[in-house]
């Protein structure tokens, strides 16, 4: 019998000092929602959401119809973050990128503008011009894409109220003028939370 | 112990018609559109969603020289206000899904009896069908 309450103290002991840490609980859910997270952040879905309006539109300008050639040079110009968010404007740009890329209509240049990089693919380019004595001919872009994101922040009593305006246009670079332009807004409400909880 | 059992049916009803989250499918019944009006396949699975807000029309053009554009006419029929999610989705000449990285759901907030508009672009040439999807 005291062989067994030994036993018992040793296991009891031997959990209470280990600890019976529960399993963190994480599902996979579809990053295209809507079981994804809505804060009064930009989330996945309002980048999509923002990313998929804008892309319609300027699909639908016709912007691109008289583009000189196809597919037509696009460079991405500045893109302006003016929101209280520490965010990567590639969530967006990345995302009109592959989607005009896919069109056929466009493809990106990667050595003009402040755009994403393909830092192998210019020293390439560079040992090329080494090897074969001539001078490479870039492309002059057709088009450039300007972006600024904007936040307006408006609060009453009950509720904080985000507002981001995602705002784009595109600039034929021949004649300096903007063929299309558009601004799309997601709006969020949170609830205030009460400053004394119970 | 009576008031236990008469309030079964009630917790019954309740969970028979709340809380769905089914998918109910929009699709063309051709597979060859043909430009405005389309003629449209419905798969219900979601009676109450249905029930609650229907696609009066849909509707396609071609913008951009040769990219398809879908625009449908939504409708909430109940006077209270409702949000509901939707998602288009492309196919291809063979029936394969044509993935774009904006195909996401998106919310649509609806006033009570309120018709309003969605629309999409398909970002690739290829894409000659379409189904538009609807969740809670």
């Amino acid at each position: 019998m005291s062989k067994k309450l030994t036993g018992l103290l040793a296991v009891g002991a031997l959990l209470a000092l280990t600890g019976c840490e529960s399993p963190t609980e994480t599902r996979t859910v579809d990053s295209r929602g809507p079981d994804t997270i809505n804060t009064s952040a930009i989330n996945t879905q309002d980048w999509s959401n923002a990313a998929d309006q804008l892309l319609a539109s300027l699909l639908s300008s016709e912007a691109l119809t008289n583009a000189p050639r196809t597919p037509a040079i696009l460079a991405v110009d500045r893109i302006i973050n003016n929101t209280s968010l520490m965010v990567d404007t590639d969530l967006l740009i990345k995302k009109i990128r592959v989607g005009l890329t896919q069109t056929g209509k466009i493809a990106v240049t990667n050595t003009l503008g402040l755009g994403e990089r393909a830092v192998v693919a210019s020293e390439a380019a560079e040992l090329e011009e080494m090897q074969s004595g001539k001078k490479q001919k870039t492309l002059v872009p057709d088009y450039t894409l300007y972006a600024k994101l904007i936040q307006q922040t408006d609060r009453n009593s009950k509720l904080t109220q985000n507002t981001y305006s995602f705002q784009m246009s595109l600039v034929q670079v021949k004649t300096g003028l903007t063929v299309w332009e558009d601004e799309k807004l997601i709006t969020k409400q949170t609830k205030a939370k009460p400053a004394i909880g119970w | 112990m009576k008031n236990f059992a008469s309030s079964l049916p009630v917790v019954a009803l309740a969970l028979l018609f709340g809380g769905c989250q089914n998918v109910n499918t929009y699709e063309n019944a051709e597979s060859r559109a043909t430009p405005n009006y389309v003629a449209d396949k419905r798969v219900i699975t979601d009676n109450t969603l249905a029930g609650a807000v229907r696609v009066v029309s849909i509707n396609q053009a071609t913008v951009s020289g040769n990219l398809l554009k879908i625009q449908a006419t939504v409708e909430n029929l109940k006077s209270s206000p409702r949000t509901v999610n939707y998602k288009f989705e492309w196919f291809d000449q063979d029936g394969m899904a044509v993935n774009s990285p904006n195909e996401v759901w998106k919310a649509l907030p609806l006033q009570g009896r309120e018709s309003t508009t969605i629309s999409t672009v398909a970002i690739s040439p290829k894409a000659v069908d379409f189904k538009l999807k609807f969740r809670e």
